[in-house]
């Protein structure tokens, strides 16, 4: 195995314990090196929690996971801080491009001298802020983006991890397509035609073509009978569901997302789409709430992993009512995936410093927190997570149909019919790219 | 009977952009200014409407009511247009196009920050009209009666800019102002009143059309972009400073991306500025345009 700087620090950190131990009482600068490491420092915490705050993601995703990181952070604290140092979140915004969030990492890292920067929706900003990482010798872990390529290499089997520093505490858009197929193949075993419409950009080409593989392999007699990629932030969908209606499949896929979901939806809802078709949303979980009781029936929804209010069911899941009641209080809403996902970041972090500062008896280093983070698995609102060799967490994948219920002012995902994948089901396997793996199957 | 709802579909479409590229087209005609801020006046429109809607939420007030608020964003945007021209478009009159394409750009961008200020950085969702008029059935096919709306405002908003321009005596001096300035000045028009009025007219008509807009879909920050590429590609087809290009152009670009999407959904963006390249190689000034190059 090759040696990494972890491995050499773990090594030399272990034989300067075991010196010093030997020379107690010969050297006291020796002894003197060996209590720093049990010291924790007096000053707070530095987080740094980039989500979008302004802008077209911010309403669906970055104010929800800001939302989260305060809450969970104030509630961190008045329960001792970590390892008793309080935290101090700098809550950013996302806004601004690939070049604003490379700049502001650097000066998050450089500048503010945080000690893990927890954050990012866009897959681009993934992309290009995770690097900084090893770069920079800091902590950052990706909290909610979607993007299978941001840990895997170019081909089967890659050498993982691929960043030291860099982590990512949610599943993959893989588990997402992976899924809705699945839950296809369950639900619909007899249909012959699909089609899709997605945004015209990356998370709508990747998500369509890791469905479209899945979908081969599980039900090659299904056709494609179209595919439309309207570009991002379209305001008039009537040609493209008119089109959709014509081409007359059985289940339309897409992965449309914030504002894009919400016309869509409302216009395919006046141009009697449902009437026909059924849609199946990749990461449809938010959308019923912010559509409200017309958002229509008997669709299929994904949920970004495990995540939904009423999963696991909070009579059996404390953890789950804890975290919706207390977010519910706090901001009026249900908290959505992305809430979800904030959480699983910020305790990851807190679970990884304080594994690794039990071992080192003082606050650890940026390194002894990688090791401690990597196999890490944590309880979550949604169940458990495990952070992989890869450095990414896999999750399972909650899948389910919508329906309106007198309890709930929007339709939520029907219990008669809620569908769980497992982790080994919806995650490709360590070092394996998701596409070679559905490919293999 | 798809190709009557496809047909529909592009008229639609048509309507929203007949109504900026007109106001475009009027400012461009009249005034021979290049606005690029246009944009922004259609998105202060369209954010001005869905916030008056949703401001009216929480009243008790009667349905109409939210039909008639959409009058805001036009209002609101023809107020800004006024002080637009007062203030940056005026001195402009006697320069080179390129002042124009710099200061119209610079309004543009500092709109954006004051829509940023105004109205935050969150969606606006206002779809209540759209919502209570319902939907009807269409010899088997659904279609929602808000879209029907907004095709017979566009069609009464063209007859009633053609009776204004063809038989008022204001629209009879702004054509005689966009055929010949020297001549109009020379005759004793009051040229920088009717300037003024032009540009409110031509910042109302894209405020109405965000306005129309707003309902069908949130309204977000960079709103206003889309369609003034739009109705760039619409004045390139139809011809500068021509009324009736602006109204056919519209329905050829409508038709085009209606059709476009349907036959072609792989070059759905393409295909329109196809077209409008090989219009302006067979007729370089447009379908109706007057300037020769």
């Amino acid at each position: 195995m090759e040696k990494t700087r972890r491995d050499f620090i773990k090594i030399a950190g272990g034989a300067a314990i075991g010196a010093g131990t030997l020379l107690s009482g010969c050297r006291e600068e020796e002894e003197k090196v060996v209590e720093k490491r049990g010291e924790i420092p007096k000053e707070p915490v530095k987080i740094a929690a980039v989500s979008f705050l302004t802008g077209v993601a911010a309403a669906p995703f970055g104010i929800p996971g800001n939302n989260t990181f305060e809450m969970l952070s104030e509630k961190i604290n008045a329960d001792g801080g970590i390892m008793g140092r309080k935290i101090e979140l700098l809550s950013k915004d996302e806004a601004g491009g690939v070049d604003a969030q490379v700049k502001l990492a650097r000066k998050l890292i450089l500048d503010d001298k945080v000690d893990v920067i927890l954050g990012y929706i866009s897959s681009a900003d993934c992309k290009a802020v995770l690097p900084l990482s090893d770069e920079l010798g800091d902590l950052i872990v990706a909290y909610d983006c979607g993007t299978q390529e941001l840990m895997e290499g170019s081909h089967s089997p890659f050498p993982v991890p691929k960043y030291e520093l860099g982590f990512r505490t949610a599943a993959t858009l893989g588990l997402d397509n992976i899924g809705l197929a699945l839950m296809i193949k369950k639900y619909f075993p007899d249909i012959k035609r699909i089609a899709g419409i997605n945004p015209d950009y990356a998370w709508g080409r990747d998500s369509w073509s890791i469905f479209e593989e899945s979908m081969k392999k599980l039900m090659p007699q299904v056709e494609v009978v179209g595919t439309w990629w309207p570009p991002l932030f379209t305001t008039d969908y009537t040609a493209h569901i008119s089109a959709l209606i014509g081409a007359a499949p059985d289940i339309v896929h897409t992965a449309f997302w914030g504002g894009d979901a919400v016309t869509f939806t409302k216009q395919a809802l006046g141009l009697g789409l449902f009437d026909k078709m059924t849609v199946a949303y990749s990461r449809g979980e938010p959308i019923p709430q912010e559509i409200g009781k017309d958002f229509p029936e008997n669709q299929i929804i994904g949920c970004a992993g495990p995540h939904y209010f009423l999963y696991p069911p909070q009579d059996k899941w404390p953890l789950n009512k804890q975290f919706v009641d207390e977010y519910q209080k706090k901001y009026g809403k249900y908290p959505t995936y992305p809430c979800y996902h904030a959480y699983q970041a910020i305790y990851s972090y807190k679970a990884a410093v304080e594994k690794a500062g039990s071992l080192t008896g003082g606050w650890p280093t940026v390194d002894e927190v990688a090791d401690a983070m990597t196999g890490l698995a944590i309880q979550t609102p949604s169940g458990n997570i495990t952070i992989r060799a890869d450095h990414n967490a896999i999750e399972d994948g909650l899948f389910g149909f919508t329906k309106l219920t007198s309890k709930y002012p929007f339709p939520i995902l029907d219990p008669e019919r809620i569908e769980v994948f497992p982790t080994f089901v919806v995650n490709p396997p360590v070092g394996i790219r998701t596409v070679d793996w559905i490919n293999s199957w | 009977m798809e190709w009557f709802i496809y047909i529909l579909n592009g008229l639609y479409y048509a309507s929203t952009i007949f109504l900026i590229s007109l106001g475009l087209n009027i400012i461009l005609g009249v005034m021979g200014i290049l606005n690029l801020a246009h944009g922004s006046l259609y998105a202060i429109g369209a954010f001005t409407a869905a916030w008056l809607i949703t401001s009216l939420a929480g009243w008790n007030s009667p349905d109409v009511l939210s039909f008639i608020i959409l009058l805001g964003g036009a209002i609101l945007a023809g107020f800004v247009g006024l002080l637009l021209e007062r203030t940056l478009i005026s001195p402009l009159y006697n320069r080179a196009l390129e002042y124009q394409l710099l200061i119209t750009f610079g309004a543009l961008l500092l709109f954006e920050d004051l829509i940023k200020i105004v109205w935050g950085g969150e969606a606006y969702y206002a779809s209540k009209p759209f919502d209570i008029l319902g939907k009807v059935d269409l010899s088997g096919n659904i279609y929602p009666i808000y879209f029907l709306l907004v095709i017979v405002i566009a069609i009464v908003v063209k007859l009633l800019t053609w009776l204004f321009l063809a038989r008022t005596r204001v629209g009879i001096m702004l054509r005689a102002m966009s055929l010949d300035i020297e001549m109009a000045t020379a005759l004793g028009l009051q040229i920088n009143r009717l300037r003024t009025w032009a540009f409110v007219l031509g910042a109302a008509l894209a405020g109405l059309a965000g306005a129309l807009v707003a309902p069908t879909t949130p309204v977000l920050l960079g709103f206003g972009m889309e369609p003034l590429i739009l109705a760039f590609v619409v004045v390139v087809i139809g011809g500068l400073g021509s009324l009736k290009g602006a109204f056919i152009g519209s329905l050829i670009v409508g038709e085009i991306r209606s059709f476009g999407i349907v036959i072609f959904p792989e070059i759905e963006l393409a295909i329109l500025y196809l077209i409008a390249a090989i219009i302006l190689v067979i007729k370089p000034e447009g379908l109706f345009g007057r300037i020769k190059s």
